[in-house]
């Protein structure tokens, strides 16, 4: 059967019928800023001077780094005996803490990627400081498997290198996988997150350059690399972006994927379940929401942000936490029934003893924060209260990181042999290790949003009625 | 620029009589009726579950119509109103499918107990073995979920929660029609938001019930979320061939445009690859665990040509709809984008085959073969199931008109392009 496009095409009668009642979209940047505005607004936040509390905030970040720092010099110095994993717990909070870190990374990439596949316009007022997020929180998660390999000068062993004693890596592991996906991973995220700034980058260069500030103005176009917005830029541009995306989608469900598989692919009761794929990358996507909000929210409120981060992207996010919220919950509530219906022993107690064992006081946080707390997300009101679904944020980080340990300790702490049963302690090195490294995060977010424009100038412009050609008269 | 399509030798003129839905009903009467004598003069065990097949296959894409209206109404999309009311129609078919399930459960539980979910009679041999349901302790250990009792209570809950959903979010969209009140809208989104859950919930568990239990020693938790992905490949495809079926009616021309068809294609790729990734993700991990318990389902798919059938849904249900969708032209043209779409509702039902049919063994504990002249008894049940259905779609398709008119996104539908997509 031929196909063509037909240049005029006869009005159907229904057409004349058709009256669309009057429900407007909500605008994606509030009182119709023009460009300059938004061009001022964004690059105001990097050529301005650098306000008292980002001095602050940073010294503050940096001395919660130092946390980390010195957990991990103990620890090298030491050995990896100063955690508190030991026997039958092997795997303690170092892996609870990577996987909470990945896991927050992936909000970004889905925020960039595949809300950018799926043509959602208002992710552009968010995303680079999401993909920065994603991008910090692949650096702090690889800290931990990195140190946990004891000699941490012998890391480059977990890539397929030829060594003098011709050892290979165990393919068959999915912690191997973990070192592909994951070192991929950073690096698509840094691609994507570096081409969307190119055209933004330009910008700066060029408003340094205007303001006679050379060094600033050199940098920036030496990163902007000779942008200079012709057709042919944006075109190559737009190609490139789209091509990311598109590697970055099955990529971010790739990661998390297998970072389940650690679990799943044991014979562990509590781990072995083939809803773990799904139930992670949701997790992810959960925690990643909840870390965003806890960050774009003082930003909006710290740089008067209201016209770009609108109530509408606040409502978005939060139902997007909700979604995944609930996807966990359901996740949960099959876990638990198939443990019944699986009929098998093992399996049954572990659930029984995740709920009313020696950890419940950390299940049911979990539950609370990762099934409860999203459901509040259901009311207008509760979105509409800013400060509010600030600390629900904050609660679903605690809710996201909670289901890690709980999956894990719960399951290691009480496996087949009740006389290898343990309970797992944290020691310091642990706690600090982990509490330092949200102030790398911080540190890196800080100098991010210093030096960096945090929102992307470029696309948010084009989702603004100026951009239309035809400018609201179709 | 939106291209309009056109088909040339499409000779109705738009707004074309309504078809004749008697044809339907004469060929779901006709596949009933021999399915039915099939029943009393073939293997009453393998006929029934080609009945259970024909049901479960439209019932899961029914459901998952209905639960990609609830998508739309919960997204706020602009593109999806084009065929929303097609599947509108179709959600007429929800309360023929529960009566059309009723025989299922009226011979397995009471006239002959046993005979397709053996957990309904304690006397059953377990295939391969000398022990009976009543003496298996795995039963025991399920009974209280896995009897007739419940197991009633469970189907009426789950038609009930579907064909409530479909009679609100059709009423309210057919009311806008008249009047136009945003009210319709608003309630079609409360709606879908609690029902997304509702169906969800109701999905997972039926599929439990009707396939999973039909093995009552295996168990996955990943098992409702595979039916919701393949129930949802079928929904997609339907949506395709009703979009180029009307087009070629002469009902969609001047309305339908490539980037409807490009859009409902991209979602059709994505549930392909949503499909092989939950279907994956179960298979690898009980492969990779190894454990008996698990493990003895596939086996059982790998025994005979149903190995074959396995590789079947690998390569022909997802490698070459995955490669065949990656292209622009696939998706939008109407001869390319109607093949998949045939293709894909065809690997549907032997996805659907794949999950149920191992479930009937001969004395030894085998699977009967999938390729058998029983295969027969496929056809006339999907034809019956199917015809009914059709007849149920047809007839409410002549009551209302043929786009929501009112609808406050139809414009933006109507003149639908990518670059505006919301």
């Amino acid at each position: 059967m031929s196909e063509a496009v037909e240049a005029a095409v006869a009005v159907p009668a229904i057409l004349a019928e058709v009256k669309p009642a009057v429900l407007p979209r909500a605008v994606l940047v509030e009182n119709n800023r023009s460009f300059a505005w938004i061009s001022d607004k964004i690059c105001g936040i990097i050529e301005g001077p650098t306000p008292r509390w980002w001095w602050i905030c940073f010294g503050v970040a940096s001395f919660i780094a130092s946390f980390t720092v010195a957990g991990l010099i103990y620890l090298v110095g030491t050995g990896v005996g100063v955690w508190g994993h030991r026997s039958p717990i092997n795997w303690g909070w170092p892996i609870v803490n990577f996987v909470f870190w990945i896991g927050i990374g992936h909000a970004g990439t889905l925020i960039s990627a595949i809300l950018c596949l799926l043509r959602q316009k208002w992710r552009t007022s968010i995303n680079r400081a999401a993909e920065a997020m994603t991008i910090f929180a692949v650096v702090c998660a690889g800290i931990f498997p990195l140190f946990h390999v004891g000699r941490v000068w012998f890391a480059w062993y977990l890539f397929p290198l030829p060594n003098s004693n011709g050892i290979w890596q165990n393919f068959r592991s999915p912690l191997e996988w973990d070192v592909f996906a994951v070192s991929t991973y950073g690096t698509v995220s840094v691609l994507f997150w570096y081409v969307g700034m190119i055209p933004d980058l330009g910008l700066l260069r060029d408003r340094f350059t205007a303001a006679g500030k050379r060094v600033r103005a050199f940098l920036y176009g030496l990163f902007a690399m000779g942008w200079r917005g012709s057709n042919r830029h944006w075109s190559n541009y737009e190609m490139a972006y789209l091509i990311l995306a598109g590697i970055a989608t099955p990529l971010v469900l790739s990661v998390h994927t297998i970072v389940s598989f650690d679990f799943a692919v044991s014979l562990i009761p509590g781990w072995h379940t083939t809803i773990f794929p799904p139930y992670f990358v949701a997790g992810a996507i959960y925690s990643g929401f909840g870390m965003v909000l806890t960050l774009v929210l003082p930003l909006r409120a710290v740089f008067k942000l209201e016209d770009l981060i609108t109530q509408h992207h606040i409502d978005n996010m939060c139902k997007i936490a909700l979604a995944t919220g609930s996807m966990v919950g359901y996740a949960y509530m099959m876990e638990f029934f198939i443990a019944w219906y699986g009929a098998n022993p093992n399996e049954g107690f572990t659930f029984i003893n995740r709920a009313f064992g020696p950890y419940a006081w950390a299940y049911w946080t979990m539950v609370t924060c990762n099934v409860i707390v999203p459901q509040f997300f259901w009311f207008k009101g509760v979105r509409r209260n800013i400060a509010f679904v600030w600390i629900l944020s904050l609660l679903v980080n605690v809710g996201m990181w909670m289901e890690r340990f709980v999956i894990i300790c719960t399951s290691l702490t009480r496996d087949f042999l009740p006389s290898s049963w343990g309970y797992l302690s944290p020691t310091v090195v642990d706690i600090f290790t982990f509490f330092g490294t949200f102030g790398v995060f911080g540190t890196l977010f800080l100098l991010f949003i210093r030096f960096l424009p945090m929102m992307p100038m470029a696309e948010i412009k084009a989702v603004t009625p100026q951009a239309d050609a035809h400018h609201g008269h179709h | 620029m939106t291209s309009r399509l056109s088909i040339p030798g499409s000779a109705a003129a738009a707004g074309s009589p309504a078809p004749n839905a008697g044809v339907a009903l004469g060929v779901g009467l006709a596949g009933t009726a021999l399915t039915a004598a099939g029943f009393f003069v073939s293997d009453p065990r393998r006929v029934a579950l080609s009945w259970l097949v024909a049901v479960g296959y439209w019932t899961m894409i029914v459901v998952a119509m209905l639960m990609l209206v609830l998508i739309h109404h919960i997204f706020d999309a602009s593109w999806g109103v084009i065929i929303r009311r097609q599947y509108e129609h179709w959600l007429a078919a929800l309360k023929w499918l529960f009566l059309l399930f009723l025989p299922l459960l009226a011979i397995s539980a009471y006239l002959r107990p046993g005979l397709i979910w053996l957990w309904m009679n304690p006397g059953s041999l377990l295939p391969g073995t000398h022990e009976t349901v009543g003496e298996d302790i795995l039963y025991f250990k399920k009974a209280g979920y896995l009897n007739v009792g419940f197991f009633t209570l469970r189907l009426v809950l789950f038609f009930g929660i579907w064909i409530w959903l479909a009679y609100v979010v059709r009423r309210n969209s057919f009311r806008q029609d008249a009047d136009g009140d945003l009210k319709w809208t608003r309630s079609n989104r409360c709606w879908a938001a609690a029902g997304l859950p509702l169906s969800g919930f109701a999905i997972t568990f039926a599929s439990i019930d009707w396939f999973k239990s039909l093995d009552y020693h295996w168990f996955s938790t990943i098992y409702g979320v595979y039916f919701f992905a393949t129930g949802m490949r079928g929904a997609l495809a339907i949506g395709v061939l009703l979009m180029l079926w009307l087009h070629r009616r002469g009902d969609y021309r001047g309305i339908l445009n490539r980037n409807h068809l490009h859009s409902i294609g991209q979602l059709m790729l994505t549930f392909t690859v949503f499909w092989a990734y939950i279907a994956f993700s179960q298979y690898f991990l009980i492969w990779n665990a190894n454990v008996p318990e698990e493990t003895f389902y596939f086996n059982l798919r790998e025994y005979g040509d149903w190995y074959w059938v396995g590789m079947s849904l690998l390569f022909l249900y997802f490698a070459f709809p995955f490669c065949y969708l990656l292209s622009y032209r696939h998706k939008v043209e109407p001869h390319w984008a109607r093949f998949i779409a045939w293709w894909i509702l065809v690997m549907l039902f032997v996805d659907i085959c794949f999950n149920t049919l191992p479930a009937a063994r001969d004395a030894a504990g085998h699977p009967h073969p999938f390729f058998s002249l029983l295969m027969g008894w496929h056809f006339t049940a999907l034809a019956g199931v199917g015809g009914i259905c059709v007849w149920a779609y047809l007839r409410s398709f002549s009551t209302t008109k043929l786009l929501p008119i009112r609808d406050p996104r139809i414009a933006e539908c109507l003149s639908y392009q990518e670059a505006s997509a919301e």
